[in-house]
């Protein structure tokens, strides 16, 4: 018995809310706060709000062509060349944000479980796992995530539980941290911290059918927004308006904080579990969807094959970096403010065009 | 040289078989040659004149798997005593089938018939006068429950789907015979209810049973592996049961059961995870209970593959995890071991597997020895000479105890191989390399289908149906059957609305 398409809304919403709502829980609210102090929790509002008419935008250009994934899509409106340009260049940043992000996250692991392990064994089991879960395909990543997701999401909400008592409401003044204008352009700047919503586009029609896919995503981006900025929230009450800005892992910093009751005092092994699985999850999804990208624009059908040279690309790029600093303060930050205007403009261009050449009369 | 190279020369069977002659000296000239008459002991004719039409007949059967008293009330008195027009209205027994070739004639003598010649008719007939040997209807004994009902499965075909049909009075219920094996040709039943099971999987279960290539294929256990998709994988896709209640439950459900003889059980496909895990005693429990108990067994689940590992885990690399006391004290019945922590476990892990292998093959009445041993070695004499801390053999009972919680024994070895797996990854790089050995293998096993049926469904994909995956509803609450197998029908109650 064959069943084609068996995913749902559901395993959509779970992949999204892993995948993306996973950077609560890595360096990017340290990324943040280092820059606006105790105001970070407002970033990704205003990111999501900037982000999201573009993203709005490419779902209703996708529902317009029925049919077409991400990349068909940019073919179809824009020519076959400079959509594969365009699409060349998404897969590109997305790419360079795969490899700097998964070093971020074994530098993570590397400081707070494993500081005398050599950066390159860890990192090769990371990768290794995120390539085996990948090679299974979309229909088991996405099995997976919404089997894994409640274990997860229960995980985050026993921490946020537990960490109530130590949480002071007056320490969100001041309210705007360091200044409104911060806030505002480091919002802006760090839109691409959303950029990811839009990679999953090129699963567009493997779903049972589009309005799956529609709902999923509106549900996944609306709840991803909901818990990063709750979580961010959390970590300005915990650690107040100067150190929230000097911690490196809030996310693993508050489950140091952590007791269950007066005997396990020790349990951020217990997080680091759900930490990891979700993890391993976030970066399956990330290989196998860039590994799709790449094979969309270049027109390869079996495009499997192609996430062993990829997982081992990321590797030899995500090593480039001499450091987790440079690699976190400097090439991250860069690369999500160069992210930004593509992410943010892409979707309109293809609108624009798409206008002109009358395509959106058509019903 | 290059003899193998050379096709093998295709025996007789495929080509024309030979008719039967209206001659009787020819027909039984030609039978007993094929049966090595005379130095096959339990080959045996009976030549007699027939009342009916003064003929001489001869009847040839196997001595050994033949009703004698059938062979002697059914067909030699009548013909030797009854009048009549032709043979069939002599003979009494229950079916008479016309034979005209000899292939056919083999057939059925092999299978407990006895075949008719006659002189002057070009056409034999088979009298099915079978009577093979089997146990009678025992226990359960390996899938013991303590509620419902305790018949068990035997090796007789007729037996077990009678106990399927004694339990289920449905007409739509079709029993499919099909042959298997090019030599020995053994009947398998396809058992389904035919209103409910899902055309393409039945179509797909026809053409597996019809691509074995193979001379022979004794049993069910045998079938199992020719049939499955993936021979490879570390998890089960067929089900074996015993308990005729449990393949009866399936069949309402559409799925479909395989029989063959000589097997005291049955095949069910197809199957996801969670079949392996529940237990028939689930549904014969109450609601509550019955819950409770899958509850234990997803614990004991958890614990046998994990226990060892995590162990090594956090006493390895994240000591920092344990309380003060209880660190002092795993160190303090460490002190005197000379092993690494993961050599220690290992050495018990393999010990309780020595024990156990040893315990299924151990003759009866030797098996006491197994418990001495095992008590001896295991628990004291290794603590005593230092070789391992009396802890490790507290995490080692634990994870070999909820072994036996996973009834199965199929999905039993696959959680047994996968606790080394964990055992391994987890002295390597701790809680991480742990995690990533668990993701993966967890991924593999929801990307393994069974007859199309992904491995987690219904939990993911979800289908309608009474989402019986962990837990499962108040029966009277079940209103669907599975969606993941496609019945035709999937509503489970015919009469609310």
């Amino acid at each position: 018995m064959k069943d084609h398409k068996t995913l749902k809304t559901r395993e959509l919403f779970a992949m999204m809310t892993i995948f993306v709502g996973m950077k609560l829980a890595d360096t990017t609210p340290s990324l943040l706060s280092s820059k606006a102090s105790n105001a970070f929790w407002m970033i990704p509002i205003i990111s999501f709000i900037v982000i999201i008419p573009s993203f709005l935008l490419l779902i209703f250009l996708l529902k317009k062509y029925k049919d077409k994934n991400l990349i068909q899509l940019l073919e179809a409106i824009l020519g076959t060349y400079l959509g594969k340009a365009l699409g060349f260049t998404i897969f590109l940043s997305a790419f360079l944000s795969l490899s700097l992000d998964s070093r971020n996250y074994v530098e993570q692991i590397k400081l707070l479980y494993f500081p005398e392990s050599p950066t390159t064994i860890l990192y090769f089991v990371f990768i290794g796992v995120a390539f085996i879960g990948a090679k299974k395909g979309l229909e088991v990543i996405g099995y997976s995530s919404w089997i894994g997701l409640p274990l997860i999401k229960f995980s985050m909400l026993l921490m946020a539980f537990l960490i109530f008592d130590r949480i002071i409401l007056l320490r969100i003044f001041p309210i705007f941290g360091d200044g409104l204008d911060v806030v505002l352009t480091q919002g802006i700047k760090k839109a691409s911290i959303f950029s990811e919503l839009f990679l999953f586009t090129i699963a567009y029609t493997a779903f049972k059918d589009t309005n799956t896919f529609r709902k999923g995503s509106y549900l996944g981006s609306f709840v991803v927004i909901f818990e990063i900025t709750f979580f961010f929230l959390l970590y300005t009450l915990v650690f107040d308006y100067n150190s929230v800005g000097k911690v490196a892992f809030p996310f693993h910093d508050i489950t140091q904080y952590i007791n269950f009751g007066d005997y396990f005092t020790n349990v951020e092994t217990f997080f680091m579990v759900f930490w990891l699985l979700a993890a391993y999850m976030r970066f399956i999804i990330f290989l196998y969807l860039i590994a799709w990208i790449f094979a969309a624009v270049f027109n390869i059908k079996e495009f499997e094959p192609l996430i062993l040279p990829f997982a081992f690309f990321t590797i030899i790029i995500g090593m480039i970096p001499d450091n987790t600093l440079l690699n976190d303060l400097f090439y991250r930050d860069r690369l999500l403010n160069y992210m930004t205007p593509l992410f943010i403009s892409f979707p309109i261009i293809l609108w624009i065009v798409a206008f002109f050449k009358g395509d959106l009369k058509k019903t | 040289m290059f003899k193998f190279l050379k096709k093998v020369q295709q025996t007789d069977s495929k080509s024309e078989p030979e008719a039967v002659h209206t001659k009787l000296d020819k027909n039984a000239q030609h039978i007993k040659q094929l049966f090595s008459y005379g130095l096959n002991k339990d080959f045996t004719f009976r030549e007699l004149t027939a009342k009916y039409s003064q003929e001489k007949i001869e009847i040839y059967y196997y001595s050994s798997i033949v009703d004698a008293n059938k062979v002697y009330d059914a067909i030699v008195r009548p013909l030797l005593e009854s009048e009549g027009k032709q043979i069939r209205d002599v003979i009494v027994a229950e079916s008479v089938k016309e034979i005209t070739d000899f292939e056919q004639a083999t057939e059925h003598i092999n299978s407990g018939k006895a075949i008719i010649f006659e002189d002057g008719n070009n056409t034999a007939y088979s009298i099915d006068v079978a009577k093979f040997e089997y146990r009678g209807i025992g226990k359960a004994e390996n899938e013991s429950t303590i509620r419902g009902p305790q018949e068990a499965f035997t090796e007789s075909l007729n037996v077990n789907v009678s106990l399927i049909r004694k339990r289920m009075h449905d007409k739509q219920l079709v029993t499919e015979g099909k042959q298997v094996g090019a030599r020995s040709k053994s009947e398998v039943n396809i058992v389904y209810v035919k209103d409910l099971v899902n055309e393409e999987i039945l179509k797909s279960v026809r053409e597996r049973l019809d691509n074995i290539e193979a001379d022979n294929v004794r049993n069910l256990e045998l079938l199992e592996q020719f049939i499955e998709e993936r021979p490879y994988s570390l998890v089960p896709t067929v089900l074996f049961t015993e308990r005729p209640g449990n393949a009866t439950s399936y069949l309402e459900d559409g799925h479909i059961i395989i029989l063959m003889n000589n097997s005291a059980g049955c095949l069910i496909v197809p199957v996801t995870f969670w079949s392996f895990f529940h237990s028939p005693e689930d549904r014969y429990l109450r609601f509550l209970f019955g819950n409770f108990s899958r509850l234990v067994r997803m614990l004991a689940f958890y614990l046998t593959t994990m226990i060892s590992a995590t162990y090594i885990a956090i006493t390895n690399f994240h000591s920092a995890m344990l309380p003060p006391d209880l660190l002092l004290a795993i160190t303090a019945s460490r002190e005197r071991v000379p092993f690494p922590l993961i050599f220690e476990i290992l050495i018990m892990e393999i010990a309780f597997e020595l024990i156990r292998e040893a315990g299924i093959r151990i003759p009866n009445p030797l098996g006491p020895t197994i418990g001495i041993v095992g008590a001896l070695i295991l628990g004291q004499a290794a603590v005593q000479a230092n070789i391992i801390s009396p802890i490790i053999v507290i995490i080692t009972a634990v994870s070999g105890l909820t072994s036996f919680a996973v009834t199965d024994v199929s999905i039993n070895y696959s959680v047994r191989i996968t606790r080394f797996i964990f055992i391994f990854s987890a002295g390597f790089l701790g809680i991480f390399s742990l995690m990533g050995a668990f993701l993966a293998w967890f991924m593999y096993v929801a990307s393994i289908k069974s007859f199309g049926v992904p491995f987690f469904a219904p939990l993911s994909p979800s289908y309608r149906s009474p989402h019986d995956t962990l837990f499962r509803k108040a029966i009277r609450n079940e209103i669907w059957r599975p969606g993941q197998i496609k019945p035709k029908d999937i509503r489970k109650k015919a009469n609310s609305k």
